[in-house]
């Protein structure tokens, strides 16, 4: 989130695609309702009527998979009836920037496509460069070159009665969205946008996330009180997560893992850390360097000197894809000996997961690190097999719950909470950090023992969470925030500040790349100082009036509740709302008032030392035209690659970025309906947590789909039949529900039906039932791989598996 | 029993606003918890939407009753939740026998199970069908909504009313009755015109607020007399119907006795005279 | 075997296969109740949330006491009124009344979930509860009737001194018991006053209770008449017709009163729907037409002095037109649209059969082995013999066997 969950109150305008707060996270409706309360317009674009749907202003339909074409079709209109928000849009997006000569686009696709590699090139989508290196730009925006021409152009195809032909969404209901929504491209009105698995699961996923963010972009609505692009994260600390580096093209901080070219500290540091030549960009990442080397410092401490690199070559490099697919892939081929499952559940959460159930047959161990007994951790007695016939070792380790350790939770809005262990750990359940320093201390000794090829990444790391049984979490925490490894005295423009070593540095500006200072996660740093635990902190002061909070918990980066906030406020500093002020430049005492502001800079208009608002890219602007997405600068339109019709915007059927896999099929004569799933409010994820619990069991006992009356008159079902749904992947039994909520879409001319269901059914726990991921495709982003879990085509058919 | 020392404006008092409930259940999820309620034994769905289990019982002290249909071509997916109405005067305790049942000065309607003699007029008398019996005992007992008076009066809110993110206000009646009053007012577009509870059943401490008609919802329509005033005006006659019936057939029976001893005395009167003469005769 | 145990093993062997009869069937009934206390009532009886009450308090509570109001009519009438020729009627209503209300007494603490703590009724007195109401005159006035019901038992075993006090008793009690049954019978009618939005219109009114009160009292005198009808029919017992003649006569006029509160309520006190539910209206006109204005009528024709089959004809109607209003109102009435259907459990049933066959039972052996019938006070003894010996000439011949040889 570039807000935070209390910010929902704030809007005029929240917008909800791709996500079902009200079932997926509740809480959030208790600002959402405040908002509603004051008179915002509540708006839900979901292919069901959910429990989010029922409280909506405006509720409008589309076919899962067609984002890009509704977001697009708003962008158009927003472009068109001159909604957008001028000023900003001129000032802080790249809309001015000229892209150079060669970049085009034709009947869906952009240019230096190799149809081979299934790849873009994508340097030939850069900016055009004046002598100095700086792009050009075109403050008029009337170049037939810069973006904003660009935008138009591209997102002229997408007017109204193509969008909702695509869609399916009844023309009255888009219109109403466009003009409620588009209003708040007004400065003093606010909206937000709210997505998650709707908008993500794609594979066009992240195209359809720009496609949030430009919307965003061009109403003025990011950096403001009440506006952002506010993804719903999902797992409890699944943002936390993220931060600290669990994916495998990340380290934590969101600082790049090395690549197999990136040799030496300097190459890595050469590839990963942006340059800019314009004065008045901040270019944050500019720090990369100093931010990697206090990682590595953090991790093997002493022995990281400058020297050695800091030991840096004791990183992996990676090359091609280590994504979940990836792994399931090699598994399946018996490439890997063995997998370690800490809190997650592969035999469920993944596509196809029959192909997932029978790869784990090829592992000669499995560990799994679970709170419960897990439909991975008994794969080997699922129903239909042999369990003689699965050789695989199962390791069980019981995992301590949330509440039964201490530590810190992020949330969606970045707050780093703290959290006190409110129980002793059930039985012989241990804390994962007990566990993973378990695993540590055991490994490392192997290592000192057998030696082996490359010990040392192992046993040289900094490994010092006291001498206690259980690791003290709170020298985790300080570790994270980071150092001083000596003395240091650093000159903050007229501050002059005295460290000494080992005291916690306060925040990521006095990161250093010489070795002088550690942090196990630059973006965290802060969190724990010398005042204490900033996540521990319960002040209920909100001086804003906006419910920021400051005082409450403590939230990165260094404590800002909504980033981007400079562009809350014009290039004088002063803010586009008044009424909503996140922060305001002071211009007598020389300082910004409110929130902690992106930077201490002066406001961007300020000649001298004026910085632009996006500080986070290189220059310095927000990215109507982006430059480093995998399948085009501008989200365009593909069909979701089981889809019941031809791409309707241009003869590109499916997102080209994409390899088409194996086991899919847009068969309409086989696969007659669209099949997709999602959550509910009443089971968690794969189930452990929730099928296994007598109270939530009893509200959703069963595994069922949720089918519209026509489709149940066609196939001659009601309520409570049993039902088999079948794809090319695979077939699962289930009981109908049906309801007026699923409505066919009209594709085109023709009635598309639909077929609903939630994912959390498997076959361990209380309540049991069939999986709907064993009908999914193992087919996901071209960007970040995540599969398209929404949008395929399935068939259904009366009568249970046996029937 | 009178309730009359209980200030109604200060009894704490739910204001469910439907219109804003998602029907997340964690109330109900969290009354469960709170009372360490089984759960119970369900299938598929109870009724429309996700709806579970089929009945308020001896389980499940309260409940979200889905409502998903169609209105003139618009969906409607509505949730209430269903619980005790904790009504100002209760019919529940105005039955009892043994007086099972009180209206707390705080506002939640109380049940003691040492005095239950489970004659079950009460699950009778409640107009709302709130109190629910063990059947699964041997000796069972009288279940419902506890208001979570244990919380109530240490000061904090009732389980549901803590667990509930957006729909449940939890305040003294005077203040929850001026908020429906306040919303009504303010959104007339977005509220059926009724606030449910506020008269029904002669008030409750238990408020709804709704976007659809109440009867499409399933509100019960209640009268708006307190319920045990329609037993009250038969039952404050007893005492005078009691000596009425004793005093008039103690005169009637003096009355004829008299009759008969007159009757009697005449007739030994006479024959005494008919001896007489017949002494003298003889 | 004891020679005790003999003795009445042979006694009962003597009996009347009907009387064999009931007494298997109570025996069933019994066992039943067994099954009930030990299962508890979710498994054996059918009673579910929906219904909380079911066949046993609509039959043998809601029902018998109404049934068993011979008892307090007849003595209103014989010892108020003081018609002393109806006093022969008294005795064998009484025993049905102490039958009655002790079954009574049985099927409420089979029905409550913790009869053990029935006496809680002492304890916590709720004045607004009709139920504490009702529940402290059933124990009163059961009390009353055992005591009644003592007259004839001082008499067979001619306790003389219990007897005289007895009888110097015998008003005050009769009044007594009509106070008391004056506020348990109507109260019945008030435990529905509560259900107003539940109970249906045509039996929902606030006169309730003076109509179930009325209906009480007629149906008390009907019972009377049945019995004794019954009883000279099959038990060979003197004919009484000419005393239930004066009944007869008493009767419709009640009814008629009766009638018109039902109409004038019905017509100006009622406030939901009348005819919206048809199987109610033909219940409800089930009740009217062949349970109140048919015998009504039939009672005010002169025949029914005379004619003993239409005496028995006439009062068999108003006992079913009581027991089907008495349900009406507190089972079928109360059902609402859509509602699933109670239907008592095969326990449930058994244990009433067991109740109703045990009412006659023991009325029958009462009869066999007190002086109920046959006592005729005007020849009755009253007087405290010098010697306090027993009445001779007034013991049965099965009496005097049992006693000779126990
Ligand atoms: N109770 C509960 N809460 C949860 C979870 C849970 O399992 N249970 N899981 C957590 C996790 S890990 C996550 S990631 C989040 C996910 O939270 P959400 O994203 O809200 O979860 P979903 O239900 O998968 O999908 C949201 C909605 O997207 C709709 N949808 C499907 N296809 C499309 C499409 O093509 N376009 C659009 N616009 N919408 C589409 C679905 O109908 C659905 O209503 O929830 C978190 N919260
Ligand atoms: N069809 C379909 N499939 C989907 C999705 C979809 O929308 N549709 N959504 C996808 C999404 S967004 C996600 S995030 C994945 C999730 O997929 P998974 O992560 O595989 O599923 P979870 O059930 O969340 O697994 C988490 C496990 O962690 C355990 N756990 C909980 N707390 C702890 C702890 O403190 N320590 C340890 N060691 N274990 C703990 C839980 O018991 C649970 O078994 O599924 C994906 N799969
Ligand atoms: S489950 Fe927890 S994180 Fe999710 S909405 Fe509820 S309270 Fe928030
Ligand atoms: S709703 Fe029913 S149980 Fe609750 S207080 Fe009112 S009468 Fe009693
Ligand atoms: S069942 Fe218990 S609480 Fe209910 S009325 Fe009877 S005695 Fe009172
Ligand atoms: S008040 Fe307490 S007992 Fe009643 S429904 Fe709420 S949580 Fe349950
Ligand atoms: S907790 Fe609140 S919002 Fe959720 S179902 Fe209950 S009343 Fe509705
Ligand atoms: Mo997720």
């Amino acid at each position: 989130m570039t807000n935070h969950w209390i910010d929902l109150k704030n809007s005029d305008a929240i917008f909800i695609i791709g996500c079902n707060p009200a079932e997926n996270h509740p809480i959030s409706f208790k600002w959402i309702e405040q908002a509603v309360d004051n008179g915002a317009n509540l708006i839900v674009a979901d292919p069901r009527y959910t429990r989010s749907a029922s409280k909506a202003d405006i509720y409008a339909q589309l076919r899962p998979g067609t984002d890009i074409a509704f977001l697009g079709g708003l962008i158009n209109y927003a472009l068109q009836n001159n909604l957008i928000h001028a000023e900003y849009v001129r000032e802080y997006t790249n809309a001015a920037f000229i892209v150079n000569e060669k970049y085009d686009f034709q009947d869906g696709l952009f240019c230096s496509f190799d149809d081979q590699e299934k790849s873009y090139d994508l340097k030939s989508w850069a900016y055009a460069v004046d002598g100095a290196g700086n792009p050009r730009r075109d403050m008029s925006l009337k170049d037939p070159r810069c973006v904003y021409q660009l935008l138009k152009k591209h997102y002229s195809r997408y007017n109204v009665d193509t969008v909702c032909n695509i869609t399916g969404t009844p023309k009255e209901a888009y219109l109403k969205v466009a003009k409620a929504f588009c209003a708040t491209g007004r400065p003093d009105k606010a909206g937000t946008i709210l997505y998650a698995m709707g908008i993500t699961q794609s594979t066009h996923g992240t195209q359809n996330v720009r496609a949030v963010a430009m919307l965003q972009m061009l109403l003025g609505n990011i950096g403001i009180a009440g506006g952002g692009v506010n993804a719903l994260r999902g797992e409890s600390n699944v943002q936390g997560s993220s931060d600290y580096g669990l994916l495998f093209h990340l380290l934590p901080g969101y600082l790049k893992s090395p690549e197999f070219d990136n040799v030496d500290l300097k190459a890595y540091n050469e590839k990963w850390t942006p340059k800019t030549k314009d004065p008045k960009s901040a270019n944050w990442w500019g720090n990369t360097p100093k931010y990697v080397t206090s990682l590595l410092k953090a991790w093997y401490g002493d022995h990281a000197t400058k020297e050695n690199d800091f030991c840096y070559s004791y990183l992996p490099k990676r090359m091609g894809s280590y994504a979940y697919g990836k792994i399931m892939e090699k598994m399946g081929k018996g490439e890997l000996e063995g997998l370690v499952c800490m809190g997650m559940n592969p035999a469920m959460g993944g596509p196809d997961s029959g192909k997932a159930r029978e790869a784990l047959g090829k592992l000669k161990w499995l560990v799994t690190v679970d709170l419960w007994e897990t439909e991975t951790s008994i794969f080997w007695k699922r129903p239909g097999v042999n369990p003689k016939d699965i050789q695989t070792e199962v390791f069980m380790l019981p995992a301590a719950s949330s509440v039964e350790k201490e530590g810190s939770i992020s949330n969606s809005g970045r707050w780093a909470q703290w959290r006190y262990k409110a129980v002793e750990p059930v039985g012989q359940s241990m804390s994962d950090l007990w566990i993973i320093d378990q695993f540590y201390k055991r490994i490392k000794a192997l290592y000192v023992k057998d030696k082996g090829a490359f010990p040392e990444p192992i046993t040289r790391l900094s490994w010092n969470y006291g001498e206690g049984h259980e690791p003290e979490v709170h020298l985790v925490a300080q570790e994270i925030n980071g150092h001083f490894t000596r003395d240091m005295t650093i000159v903050d423009k007229d501050k002059t500040l005295e460290f000494k070593k080992g005291d916690p540095v306060p925040m990521f500006k006095y990161l250093q790349d010489d070795g002088s200072t550690t942090s196990g996660c630059w973006i965290y740093t802060g969190s724990y100082t010398k005042e204490g635990n900033q996540m521990a902190r319960r002040d209920q002061s909100d001086p804003t009036g906006l419910g920021l909070f400051p005082k409450w918990a403590w939230c990165w980066p260094v404590n800002r509740r909504i980033i981007y906030n400079r562009a809350s406020v014009n290039p004088a500093g002063e803010p586009f709302n008044p009424k909503r002020p996140v922060i305001a430049w002071d211009g007598l005492e020389k300082k910004w008032k409110g929130d902690v502001p992106d930077g201490p800079w002066p406001p961007m208009k300020d000649d001298k030392e004026g910085k632009y608002p996006f500080i986070m890219l290189a220059e310095g602007h927000a990215r109507l035209y982006a430059l480093d997405m995998k399948d085009g600068p501008f989200p365009e339109h593909y069909e979701p690659m089981e889809s019941p019709t031809r791409n309707l915007l241009s003869k590109v059927q499916n997102n080209p970025a994409v390899a088409v896999p194996k086991n899919v099929s847009s068969d309409l004569a086989k696969f007659p309906f669209i099949g997709t799933t999602y959550r509910m409010t009443e089971h968690w994820q794969a189930g452990a947590m929730t099928r296994s619990l007598p109270w939530l069991a009893e509200l959703v006992p069963d595994m069922f789909v949720e089918i519209s009356e026509s489709l149940a008159k066609q196939k001659g079902l009601k309520k409570g039949d049993k039902v088999r749904v079948v794809t090319e992947r695979g077939s699962i039994e289930a009981v109908t529900l049906v309801t007026s909520r699923l409505k066919p879409f009209n594709v085109g001319g023709t009635m598309v039906e639909q077929v609903g269901m939630p994912w959390h059914f498997g076959y361990a726990g209380l309540a049991t039932g069939d999986s709907a991921n064993m009908l999914t495709p193992t087919v996901g982003c071209a960007n970040t791989s995540i599969p398209e879990f929404k949008a395929f085509l399935c068939n259904i058919e009366k009568g249970g598996n046996k029937g | 029993m009178s309730t009359t020392s209980i200030d109604f404006n200060k009894t704490r008092t739910f204001l469910i606003d439907t219109t804003k409930c998602t029907g997340c259940r964690g109330c109900q999820v969290a009354c469960k918890q709170w009372n360490q309620l089984k759960a119970e034994n369900t299938h598929f769905f109870s009724g429309e939407g996700y709806q579970n289990p089929p009945a308020m019982s001896e389980y499940t002290f309260t409940r979200i009753k889905f409502k998903d249909y169609q209105k003139n071509g618009q969906n409607e997916f509505a949730f209430y939740k269903e619980m005790c109405m904790h009504c100002n005067d209760p019919a529940c305790a105005s039955v009892c026998p043994v007086g099972a049942f009180r209206k707390t000065a705080e506002g939640p309607v109380i049940y003691d199970d040492k005095r239950c003699i489970g004659c079950r007029f009460c699950m009778m008398a409640c107009p709302f069908g709130v109190p629910k019996y063990e059947w699964s005992k041997a000796f069972p007992l009288v279940k419902k909504c506890t208001g979570c008076y244990s919380r109530v009066k240490n000061g904090k809110e009732p389980a549901c009313a803590t667990a509930c993110p957006t729909a449940i206000s939890y305040g003294p009646r005077a203040e929850m009755v001026k908020e429906a009053e306040k919303r009504l007012k303010a959104k007339p577009e977005r509220y059926f015109p009724a606030i449910y509870g506020k008269e029904e059943a002669g008030g409750t401490s238990v408020l709804y607020l709704t976007h659809q008609p109440l009867d499409e919802l399933g509100f019960k329509p209640i009268t708006k007399r307190p319920l045990p005033s329609y037993t009250w005006q038969a039952l404050r006659f007893v005492p005078g119907i009691f000596l009425g019936v004793g005093g008039t057939l103690s005169l009637v029976s003096w009355f004829q006795h008299r009759k008969d001893r007159i009757r009697k005395e005449e007739e030994e009167r006479a024959a005494a005279k008919a001896d007489s003469t017949k002494g003298v005769n003889e | 075997m004891t020679a005790a145990a003999r003795i009445v093993m042979n006694e009962i062997k003597g009996y009347h296969n009907f009387i064999k009869l009931m007494m298997v069937l109570v025996g069933i009934g019994a066992l039943a109740s067994l099954v009930r206390f030990i299962f508890g009532l979710g498994v054996t009886t059918n009673l579910n949330d929906t219904y909380p009450w079911g066949l046993w308090i609509s039959f043998d509570v809601v029902t018998a006491v109404p049934l068993a109001a011979g008892a307090f009519t007849i003595g209103i009438v014989a010892h108020v009124f003081h018609i002393r020729k109806l006093e022969p009627l008294v005795r064998p209503a009484i025993v049905t009344g102490f039958l009655g209300y002790s079954l009574v007494c049985v099927g409420l603490l089979l029905d409550l979930g913790q009869p053990q703590r029935g006496i809680n009724v002492l304890r916590y007195w709720n004045l607004h509860s009709p139920m504490f109401e009702v529940s402290m005159c059933v124990m009163a006035y059961t009390t009353v009737l055992t005591l009644e019901f003592l007259h004839p038992v001082a008499e067979r075993f001619g306790w003389h001194l219990p007897l005289r006090l007895l009888r110097t008793l015998e008003l005050p009690f009769a009044i007594l018991a009509a106070m008391i049954s004056t506020l348990h019978q109507s109260t019945l009618g008030t435990f529905f006053l509560i259900a107003v939005d539940k109970l249906h219109s045509l039996w929902y009114n606030p006169l309730l209770p003076l109509q179930f009160w009325l209906s009480a009292i007629f149906t008390g005198l009907s019972i009377v008449i049945f019995e004794a009808s019954l009883v000279h029919k099959y038990m060979g017992q003197p004919d009484e017709s000419e005393l239930l003649a004066t009944l007869t006569k008493i009767i419709p006029w009640i009814m008629g009163v009766y009638l018109c509160i039902k109409l004038y309520a019905l017509a100006f006190l009622t406030h939901g729907p009348l005819f919206d539910r048809p199987v109610l209206l033909a219940l409800f006109l089930a009740e009217i037409g062949a349970g109140v204005i048919l015998p009504m009528g039939m009672f005010f024709t002169r025949k029914i002095k005379t004619d003993k089959k239409m005496q028995l004809r006439a009062a068999s109607l108003v006992i079913f037109g009581l027991v089907l209003n008495r349900f009406n109102v507190s089972m079928f009435g109360m059902e609402q649209p859509g509602q699933l259907i109670y239907a008592p459990s095969i326990i449930e049933s058994l244990v009433t059969i067991g109740i109703i066959a045990a009412h006659v039972l023991f009325f029958v052996l009462i009869a066999k082995y007190f002086p109920i019938f046959e006592h005729h006070p005007e020849a009755t003894d009253y007087t405290i013999p010098d010697h306090f010996h027993r009445i001779e000439g007034h013991e049965s011949k099965a009496g005097h066997e049992l006693r000779a040889e126990g």
